[in-house]
């Protein structure tokens, strides 16, 4: 019991930096089995509002469908609770009953109606999955959800200029053809754009507009 | 017609409000319909049919060869003014379900103008399906509607609990006719004067049979296996159920709900029964060699966790199926030349045996350097030779009628022996082998089975890389294999031999082929049969023309007429499968190519595969019919053929394999399609159709009852109703949308459906809130096109309260996964984190976990309860750019130009972190394009992405030339 004091303090000073890639865990959720679960990412107790604290302005509240029946006003409370501070809010929601359809709904409607992301599980080794992922997929660009693209030129050519309504695969081969390469492209005037099989007079303001209007327009 | 069309006709049009027909299959379901039209008057109203395409071109046959007018079709293709105008027409029309009910919600189509329905798939009907939907529509407004829906698949009609009863309540129907081939009347006019029937049985090989018995053994012990889960009930799983297809069908509709619950084993085993009953199919269908090939690549895409590959008895279906293609024996004891000691002494030798083989064309070996010697059995079909020789006699008859009556047959006969057969394969096959010799097939099949043995080799190979101990569970018959089963892989010496003795003989014909190439002669075996004399066979084709007797030439003229008289048919056939251009329709024979191996002629032959459903007896008129693979459908089409040409003296033979699953898949067949329409009868005499004062069926569904009421007293008081007019609820739904259930779902919980095309979203429920469904297979897959994230993009963009809908099946489980498959670690492929990824990307994104359709519904409900109701024309244009390039509702627009943003953000080098730089370093896209890589570098705080992003702008467009 001596060595407690030197130790605590040296955990405090490193507390701040391992904060920053620990799940922070309510004391609410003490005995919670669910925390067997998290072990890909460490996680340690703190005083939060939310019941797990997973980034910077991420968070989660736990709840087991059983629980709800119970206290069906307990999770309307809690979001209350968390007031605006969060970007995401999520409630994780345990699916452990037979009949679902009555509580999902209840819950369903108050976390759509107060900003809140319901993720449902049905497993608390689920339940663990979820909280570890976001927290390790906190800085994680979309890549993987935004499909795969080819990385050859033509198919990325193609994917940027499409953005332009109506402009379809063929029209990007007709605008690669005539003018040789994507600057040419997008310093092409009316006039030339016009002169392209294909692309009618809506195609070429759209381009147009799309090289030409800033970024910004002036308010 | 048949006498009993009419009575069914006359009967369905008793009832005003039409009825359910249910008869048995074959009883020329499409005739039935062609002659319905035909009744149909042009005074009345139109009528649509909602029908499956392949019932759609039969009955158009029909109709054509009665020269009737032909019922155009409405599609999706014609604008909405010309849709209009053929729906006042009064005629009759085939439509999809979809186009309808979108046409119906979006009053394009006035329900009074349709006299009535025919839907022809009345067994794959359910409550929330378009069809239900589309009849309860059109009854609301339109009392005076029929609706006459048809099935002849009776066992499909008695799956699940009181289907039927359930399917006429969704139709509005009071009435089931049932038409079953033991009804008095069918009977009656179908046995009045039956064709001659010949059953000819043919007995299995010794090996055929050891190999069926297998299979069975090892189909009952997986049966075994199944029970001892506990997890299905015991009633249905018999192996006489197995041998149906809809035998998965009952095990996956009662495991479907737990499916994520099961293990692996009880997975494994489903999918097991399923490869045995193909197994059991494919031993009677196919030829020994396919077969084993069958089985060899079974082995190496299984052997991993089969659970039935480990089992004792499959070892004998291995074995057996090897002995009926090829043997070994040690080359010391028949083969007195079959020994080589050194690589290049056997090399020698085989060449020699290759020689041999073609002079002699028999049985040959090839050897290894170690002694065994391989060789061929090659067993043939017993049915090949029956055929033959069924063929042989029907000829000889006719010679005899022929020299009795001194005249060339009669002109209507066009003397084509029909051959059925199940599939195109099984056709082609046995057309090569009346066309050229039994033997002559086996060997080519034998010799593709070898150069596929190579290729088969390298796949092996690939696999050994995985784990070598087989993963299998070897829970039948209590054995749990410590050493890879006996033949799972060559492990065992013979085995090493055999399977080197294989790619010897392979490669050996590989050369062989190579060099056949390099003479120029054919260089695939297989094609030399189709070309006629080439190469080796030349100087037997020549003797050929000379056999040739007069009657065949005859028949040959004869043949060509018939094959113009079904060209129509046949270019039919060829759009539908591309496959088979090059195959003619008509597989006759002429006698020039056996005359030289048989002396006795056959009569010319056409080989129709069953499954390419053509209404093959009414073109070709055969007065012989060899039904070689027995099909239930087809003889009660038979049997139709000849109660229409009462005059023709009709002949059938039946080949069936004796003892074997074959003859009792069949004979099940006819049981089961009693048991069912017993079934119907019981239940038909218990129905409890309730009937309100109108005369009308009020739905099963309690739900449907105020909302049909409500729709009747908004048309009989106006005043009283308007209110509630005001206040009913009202959800836009996209086009696409419709082919799902859930418009249907929504409109019978009295929700007004507005049909039109949304650019974001799919179903709009109030202005705020914009819904994108996804089923569970949607899900995933438009995950991993990177749909899903645009979708959820735009939708974030222009709504307030974007919804992903997560929308699982009823009766599956509600579920992803179970808890053991979750895995250890944070996967990038898993859902759980696709799902993560896209809640931090989109903060704002909502998620709805529905349990089923009827669960979506309610959520809708209780969402829309204190929001304002979507507007249907502000919803059309969100997303869309005006004329002026600005999108209506986007916050952003007003102030960017997104469409330039989104360019730039999908050039590369450009990031989520540094496209904000970009924007604010230079004014267009069009300044972007002339920055210096420099200036480039320091807005996006790299050289590596600068220059990428110049190389880009800069890149030479690939000419196409």
């Amino acid at each position: 019991s001596a060595a407690a004091p030197a130790t605590s303090s040296s955990l405090s000073t490193s507390f701040a930096t391992q904060s920053r890639n620990a799940i922070l865990v309510s004391h609410r959720q003490k005995g919670n089995p669910l925390l067997k679960h998290i072990r890909n990412v460490r996680w340690a107790f703190a005083d939060i509002v939310c019941d797990y604290l997973l980034g910077q302005s991420s968070c989660a509240l736990y709840l087991s469908l059983r629980y709800h029946l119970l206290h069906p006003d307990y999770l309307y409370y809690r979001i209350r609770e968390l007031q605006k501070n969060f970007k995401l809010r999520v409630v994780l929601c345990h699916v452990d009953v037979e009949d679902v359809a009555k509580p999902l709904l209840e819950v369903t409607k108050t976390a759509l109606l107060h900003d809140c992301t319901l993720l449902c599980a049905w497993s608390l080794e689920e339940c663990g999955r979820y909280l570890e992922t976001i927290k390790v997929y906190e800085n994680k660009p979309a890549d993987i959800i935004q499909g795969q693209m080819d990385t050859d030129y033509l198919s990325r050519l193609t994917h940027a200029l499409t953005t332009v309504r109506h402009v379809n695969k063929t029209d990007v081969v007709t605008l690669g053809t005539t003018f040789g390469s994507l600057s040419h492209i997008m310093d092409a005037s009316m006039e030339d754009l016009a002169r392209c099989p294909g692309i009618g007079e809506r195609k070429v303001k759209r381009l147009y507009d799309t090289f030409h209007e800033p970024f910004k327009r002036a308010v | 017609m048949v006498q009993f069309h009419e009575q069914i006709i006359g009967e369905l049009l008793e009832d005003p409000n039409g009825g359910l027909v249910v008869l048995s299959s074959g009883l020329s379901l499409p005739k039935l319909i062609s002659s319905l039209l035909h009744l149909h008057s042009s005074t009345t109203g139109t009528l649509l049919l909602l029908s499956p395409p392949s019932l759609k071109s039969l009955i158009l046959h029909h109709h054509h060869s009665n020269h009737l007018q032909l019922p155009s079709e409405i599609s999706a293709e014609f604008p909405a003014n010309h849709r209009l105008s053929l729906y006042s027409s009064n005629s009759v029309f085939f439509i999809t379900p979809r186009i309808l009910i979108v046409d119906l919600l979006s009053n394009k189509l006035s329900p009074s103008l349709i006299s009535g329905l025919v839907i022809l798939n009345a067994h794959s009907l359910s409550e929330t399906s378009t069809e239900a939907f589309i009849v309860r529509i059109l009854r609301s407004s339109n009392r005076d509607l029929y609706v006459r829906a048809f099935s002849d698949k009776p066992h499909a009609m008695v799956s699940g609990f009181a289907k039927a009863e359930r399917t006429m309540k969704c139709l509005y129907l009071k009435r089931l006719h049932l038409w079953p081939r033991f009804q008095v009347h069918v009977a009656e006019e179908l046995e009045r004067d039956p064709p001659v029937v010949v059953d000819v049985r043919v007995p299995m090989t010794k090996y055929m049979v050891g190999i069926q018995k297998a299979i069975i053994e090892v189909m009952d012990a997986c049966l075994k296996e199944m029970r001892k889960t506990n997890k299905v009930d015991v009633e249905d799983l018999t192996v006489e159920n197995g041998l149906f297809k809809s035998f998965d069908e009952i095990v996956r509709r009662q495991l479907d709900p737990i499916w994520h619950t099961l293990g692996k084993k009880t997975k494994q085993l489903v999918s097991d029964l399923k490869t045995l009953r193909k197994l059991l199919d494919y031993l009677v269908r196919y030829d020994a060699v396919t077969f084993l090939k069958y089985l060899d690549t079974l082995r190496v895409s299984e052997s991993f966790r089969s659970v039935w590959i480990f089992a004792e008895s499959s070892y004998k279906i291995f074995e057996y199926a090897k002995k009926r293609v090829y043997r070994f024996g040690r080359s010391d004891g028949a083969k007195p030349s079959g020994q080589g000691k050194s690589v290049t002494g056997k090399k020698r030798k085989s060449k020699g045996d290759d020689k041999n083989e073609k002079e002699v064309g028999g049985t040959s070996s090839a050897s290894t350097s170690s002694g065994l010697v391989l060789e061929e059995v090659l067993e043939e079909a017993p049915k090949w030779k029956v055929l033959r020789e069924v063929l042989e006699e029907i000829e000889g008859e006719r010679q005899k009628q022929r020299e009795e009556f001194q005249v060339e047959g009669e002109e209507n006969d066009s003397g084509i022996v029909l051959v059925a057969c199940k599939d195109e394969r099984s056709c082609m096959q046995l057309e090569e082998c009346i066309l050229n010799s039994t033997q002559k097939v086996m060997r080519e099949e034998w010799e593709k089975y070898l150069l596929n043995k190579v290729d088969l080799r390298d796949l092996q190979t690939r696999y050994k890389k995985k784990p070598k101990d087989p993963k299998g569970f070897g829970v039948l018959d209590g054995i749990v294999p410590i050493t890879p089963a006996p033949n799972a892989q060559a492990s065992s010496s013979i085995n090493k031999q055999e399977h080197d003795a294989l790619l010897a003989a392979a490669s050996e014909l590989r050369n062989q082929a190579k060099k056949d190439c390099a003479i120029g002669d054919d260089p695939q075996p297989h094609d030399s049969s189709k070309k006629g004399g080439k190469g080796k066979r030349k100087g037997r084709s020549k003797k050929g023309p000379a056999n040739v007797q007069s009657p065949g030439n005859n028949k040959a003229a004869r043949n060509d007429k018939v094959e113009t008289s079904d060209s129509e048919n046949e270019g039919k056939k060829d759009e539908i499968n591309p496959a088979t251009v090059d195959k003619p329709i008509l597989r006759k024979h002429t006698q020039e190519s056996n005359g030289s191996r048989t002396a006795k002629p056959l009569p010319p032959a056409h080989f129709y595969a069953l499954e390419s459903d053509q209404p093959i007896l009414d073109t070709l008129k055969p007065s012989v019919i060899i039904v070689y693979q027995p099909d239930i459908t087809f003889v009660r089409e038979i049997e139709v053929y000849k109660s229409e040409n009462l005059s023709k003296n009709l002949k059938v033979y039946f080949l069936f394999y004796e003892d074997s699953t074959e003859v009792q898949k069949f004979e099940a067949s006819i049981r089961r399609e009693n048991a069912a329409f017993e079934s119907l009868i019981r239940q038909k005499s218990m129905m409890m159709i309730p009937v309100d004062q109108d005369g009308r069926c009020l739905g099963l569904n309690s739900s449907v009852e105020p909302q049909a009421s409500s729709s009747q007293n908004s048309i009989t008081r106006k005043a009283g109703g308007r209110k509630e007019i005001e206040k009913e609820m009202q959800v836009i739904v996209d086009m696409r949308e419709f082919m799902s259930s859930l418009p249907n779902i929504l409109h019978q919980r009295g929700m007004r459906i507005i049909p039109v095309t949304l650019e974001v979203g799919d179903y709009i429920i109030s202005p705020l809130i914009c819904v994108e469904r996804k089923s569970i297979q949607d899900l995933f897959m438009s995950f991993t096109s990177g749909r899903l994230y645009h979708q959820v993009e735009t939708m974030v963009r222009y709504y307030k309260i974007p919804v992903l809908l997560i929308e699982f099946s009823q009766d599956k489980s509600f579920s992803f996964q179970s808890a053991s498959d979750i895995g250890d670690d944070v996967t990038p492929n898993s859902i759980i984190s696709k799902l993560s990824l896209l809640a931090l990307h989109f903060p704002r994104l909502r998620i709805i976990w529905s349990r089923s359709l009827h669960a979506t519904a309610e959520i809708f409900a209780s969402l829309k309860a204190n929001q304002d109701e979507p507007d249907e024309t502000k919803a059309m244009r969100v997303g869309v750019p005006s004329e002026e390039g600005i999108v209506e509702d986007d916050v952003r627009a007003e102030n960017y130009n997104t469409s330039a943003i989104e360019f730039l953000r999908r050039l590369p080098g450009v990031t989520d972190s540094n496209y904000r730089a970009i924007m604010d370093g230079c004014n267009s896209l069009a300044d972007l394009a002339l920055l210096p890589v420099e200036r480039l570098a320091e807005l996006m705080g790299g050289q590596k992405a600068a220059r990428t992003l110049r190389e880009f702008l800069d890149a030479k467009y690939p000419t196409l030339l």
